[in-house]
């Protein structure tokens, strides 16, 4: 029984750090793909201009965008070095 | 409820997923203004492939005016009777506007709770639009941050199967200057996304 439960304790902790070595993985290949290097302004043009074709049925989201905005684009000089 | 961007906790790698989706959009929703375009002249690029693209699109758009881009956009995707190119997924699959991919990602958008914003007429299977909701599920925007195999599902779905070709013909496309490099930032993006999406697998 208690042989059993470690088993499954063993189990249960490669599992998990199979899913934070793909994690990891796929953090690193973003990284050397160049996702965040190279995109200073590019994430910061991205976000602080698009029109909008698709939206939240909330009509109170669009009035916070420009507060959403300026925070993104905060958020985005501090990734700029990812 | 206000919508802070502290609403979810996205990680990083994830944040600029979407940052580059939005990217994609905005440039492909609409031609640039000169605010926007002013921004692009300055940006620089890694030797990556994705920032040697992105440093031939600021060597693009330090060459072009807000006019010549917007009579570029109009050539490519608008024209007199169509455009160049239809950057619609139904088109692509099925050679017609308005088909079943369309039907198929309406019942998805439902399923995901994104609207249409009223003042957009193109379909929704537009690929700036597609870029959009990309974003969107990565970030919360129509919700809740959706999961990587809900997200694979979608990207599967609605953009693998027809985008990068679609990315390839902006490239090569007659009309396109400024939109090359956009076209080749796309396909390099979306196969970066691909092979993540197979990692996640």
């Amino acid at each position: 029984m208690c042989q059993h439960s470690f088993g499954e304790f063993e189990e249960g902790v490669s599992e998990m750090s199979k899913k934070a070595a793909a994690k990891m993985g796929r953090r690193d290949f973003f990284r050397k793909a160049g996702l965040g290097a190279g995109a200073a302004g590019a994430a910061a043009a991205g976000l602080s201009a698009t029109k909008g074709h698709a939206s939240v049925p909330d009509k109170t989201a669009a009035n916070n965008r420009g507060y959403r905005e300026t925070e993104h684009v905060k958020k985005f000089y501090e990734l700029a070095k990812f | 409820m206000a919508e802070g961007l502290a609403r979810f906790e996205v990680s990083d790698e994830d944040y600029l997923r979407a940052q580059w989706y939005g990217l994609l959009a905005r440039l492909l929703s609409a031609p640039p203004d000169q605010a926007l375009l002013t921004i692009v002249r300055g940006l620089t690029g890694d030797d990556s492939e994705l920032g040697r693209g992105i440093h031939t699109l600021a060597t693009a758009a330090r060459a072009a005016t807000p006019e010549a881009v917007r009579e570029e956009y109009f050539n490519l995707f608008i024209g007199v009777g169509r455009g160049e190119l239809l950057p619609f997924a139904s088109y692509y699959l099925t050679g017609f506007l308005n088909e079943k991919p369309l039907a198929r990602l309406r019942d998805d958008m439902t399923e995901l709770g994104i609207v249409r914003t009223d003042d957009v007429k193109e379909p929704e299977d537009h690929i700036a639009s597609l870029c959009e909701m990309m974003s969107g599920l990565i970030t919360g925007e129509f919700g809740e941050p959706v999961d990587l195999p809900r997200q694979r599902q979608f990207f599967a779905t609605h953009i693998a199967c027809w985008a990068p070709r679609f990315f390839d013909d902006l490239q090569a496309a007659e009309s396109a200057a400024f939109y090359m490099p956009v076209g080749a930032i796309g396909s390099i993006f979306l196969s970066i996304e691909s092979q993540a999406f197979e990692m996640a697998a």
